[in-house]
């Protein structure tokens, strides 16, 4: 059975130093995790910073837009072969603003899709949290074995944590 | 924070005391939230009453705008100024997020108090969707009494000006709300966290179940950065199809290639002058002076200087091209758009859009003080819509007969707005106020996380022997 542990710290060093006392107590990265109100520099409390794929929903989308305008305007152009000021008929000029606009609305909405999965969201089930973290403390949470759940606690009081919650 | 930017903003030599402001004191993370959450159910301001006031005049723009439909429906020409009220929150509402997007990207720190309002501006492309149904009624198709008129629509189905602009403002309506949202979810939870009754589960749905972990940020900084840069992309994209579709190719003639950059370069003019107007209410009305400073009307105030300047770049470039051509369509579009029916509209607009802010805000003084900055916004602001009723009535009201001729030879006379047009008018203004404000309801008109993490990099520090800002900058 795994438990969530939440030290609550009023300094940002005192945080720091909680996650620090994790790793020296042997709880592997990414099982710990530092919540905040406001984004910190990235590392500020040598956290484990996730590595993401976000930049592959926009162009998925891009391509995926770009094909089917692609589609559309050479289809609809050769199934009504109009000469017009004697440009080809398949003239590139022609469907670019439709090219533009598809490839940009798949390119939204898939990227809009990105988000909810890329920063894990809905969070149905969050675990353990303060609602004083929005007000600027910063929380240290870890999910761990029922086990190991009293080592976890005594790392996060070591490092001076004014609260510990437990879910 | 891999750098450290010295910032001298605040106070330089002696010799410049005039332009010295007080540096701004940091605030704690938990006044923050309580006071900018506050915000959410200020009522003493009289926030309650504006909106009552604000909601009647929409619901009578919305009834005049029923009542035009059942008399003017099939009319061109008295749809224009509807075309311009729309063109003109367009340009207004809808460049007022690239206030917070192009500095947001440029990591300026002066920007994370007006982020949120002017983020929360784009919502009014759903006010211009609705306003925007007889303009799309009552375009005409391409092919007009059986020949192709010119558009930008050289193959295209018959419809084509009218369904793209429809997709072209829902990527735009989706983009804004995906702005939104990205960039409010941390203030969502905030409301979850600390807000009220039905604002509360709003927050709580809105947010969903944003707790602040480090991939959370790690990808909210990046999402911002993509919605942002999108909503330009499709921002220029639709000024592109607004100011071709709506306007030029209604005008046998009308062959402008710098149009719809000028219209592009207005509409930020104008979305600068709606943010400053709107943090200046918020200052003064919401008792928000601890988080908006000199700084941001200053540094806007500049923005704005320099679009000003590029205002009468643009126009001169449009200008010069058909002054010097002196074809017949070249001299159509002077005598038409400038010296015709509208003069004195140009004018007015040429006045405030360019002339009068060029030397009222040219004066350092004025871009760094909150009033001066403001009165340059309102001139600025009016002058666009000027400028919007010049080109988009002159351009309604152009015959549909007439569409296929090589250029206008006669011109069509001065309309006038009637009763139902300044009420359509005065409508849309206020359901897109109303909107703004309503969102203001469910999140804070300054975004919490932005301006906790102003303070968070902030400290104001002794340098020698005066005083300036240490701004940490991540990454």
């Amino acid at each position: 059975m795994s438990k969530s542990v939440l030290g609550l710290y009023d300094d940002p060093n005192q945080a720091a130093d909680a996650m620090d006392a994790l790793k020296e107590a042997g709880f592997a990265q990414g099982t710990f995790d530092v919540l905040t109100g406001t984004p910190y520099p990235e590392g500020a409390f040598g956290e484990h910073v996730p590595q993401h794929r976000l930049f592959r929903y926009p162009a998925f989308g891009a391509i995926i837009g770009f094909t089917l305008a692609l589609f559309l305007t050479t289809a609809t152009s050769i199934a009504y072969p109009l000469v017009t000021g004697g440009k080809p008929i398949l003239s590139v000029f022609a469907m670019l603003v439709i090219l533009y606009e598809m490839s940009m609305l798949s390119a939204v909405i898939s990227t809009v899709v990105g988000i909810v999965i890329e920063s894990r969201l809905p969070n149905v089930n969050p675990g353990v949290y303060d609602a004083r973290i929005t007000e600027g403390m910063i929380g240290v949470v870890i999910t761990t074995e029922d086990d190991q759940a009293d080592s976890a606690i005594a790392a996060l009081n070591g490092a001076g944590a004014m609260e510990i919650k437990q879910a | 924070m891999a750098s450290e930017a010295l910032h001298t903003a605040g106070a330089h030599a002696s010799s410049h005391e005039e332009e010295h402001h007080e540096l701004p004191a940091r605030v704690e993370p938990d006044v923050i939230a309580s006071e900018l959450i506050a915000t959410t159910e200020a009522n003493a301001s009289g926030v309650r009453n504006w909106a009552w006031i604000l909601g009647i005049l929409s619901l009578v723009g919305i009834v005049s705008f029923g009542v035009k439909i059942g008399v003017e429906w099939g009319n061109q020409a008295e749809w224009g100024y509807t075309a311009a009220i729309v063109a003109f929150l367009f340009s207004a509402f809808g460049g007022a997020p690239l206030v917070a997007i192009a500095p947001t990207i440029a990591k300026a720190n002066w920007v994370r108090p007006v982020a949120r309002f002017a983020q929360l501006c784009s919502l009014v492309s759903i006010v211009i969707s609705i306003w925007m149904i007889p303009m799309i009624l009552n375009l005409p198709m391409l092919v007009v009494d059986g020949a192709r008129r010119r558009s930008i629509w050289f193959e295209g189905p018959d419809v084509s000006p009218h369904v793209w602009a429809i997709v072209a403002l829902t990527t735009l309506i989706i983009c804004s709300v995906g702005l939104i949202w990205a960039y409010g979810m941390p203030d969502f939870a905030a409301m979850r966290d600390h807000g009220t009754g039905w604002k509360q589960r709003f927050g709580a749905w809105a947010a969903r179940g944003w707790i602040g972990s480090t991939v959370q940020w790690r990808t909210m900084r990046l999402r911002i950065g993509m919605m942002g840069t999108f909503y330009f992309f499709t921002f220029v994209f639709v000024h592109f199809m607004l100011s071709t579709d709506f306007a030029m190719s209604l005008v046998p003639g009308w062959r402008d290639a710098i149009f719809p950059m000028y219209h592009a370069i207005s509409s930020i003019q104008a979305g600068l002058a709606v943010t400053v107007i709107g943090i200046w209410a918020a200052r003064k009305y919401l008792g928000l002076e601890k988080y908006l400073h000199l700084d941001q009307f200053w540094s806007i105030g500049r923005l704005m200087f320099a679009f000003t300047l590029l205002w009468g770049y643009f126009f001169i470039s449009a200008f010069i091209v058909f002054w010097y051509g002196r074809s017949g369509s070249d001299q159509m579009w002077i005598d038409y758009l400038i010296l015709g029916p509208y003069f004195w509209v140009f004018i007015g607009a040429v006045l405030l859009i360019w002339f009068t802010p060029w030397w009222w805000l040219i004066w350092n003084k004025v871009r760094r003080s909150y009033n001066g900055t403001a009165i340059g916004a309102g001139l600025i602001l009016i002058g666009v819509f000027l400028d919007r009723v010049r080109l988009y009535v002159a351009a309604w009201s152009v015959p549909e007969d007439r569409i296929h001729e090589r250029f206008l030879t006669e011109y069509p006379s001065t309309v006038y707005p009637d009763v139902f047009d300044i009420l359509i008018m005065v409508g849309a203004v206020a359901a897109s106020m109303l909107l703004v404000i309503l969102a203001t309801r469910v999140l804070p008109i300054l975004s919490v996380w932005d301006v906790q993490q102003f303070n968070l990099l902030y400290r104001p520090v002794d340098y020698m022997k005066t005083k300036v800002s240490l701004i940490g900058k991540p990454d």
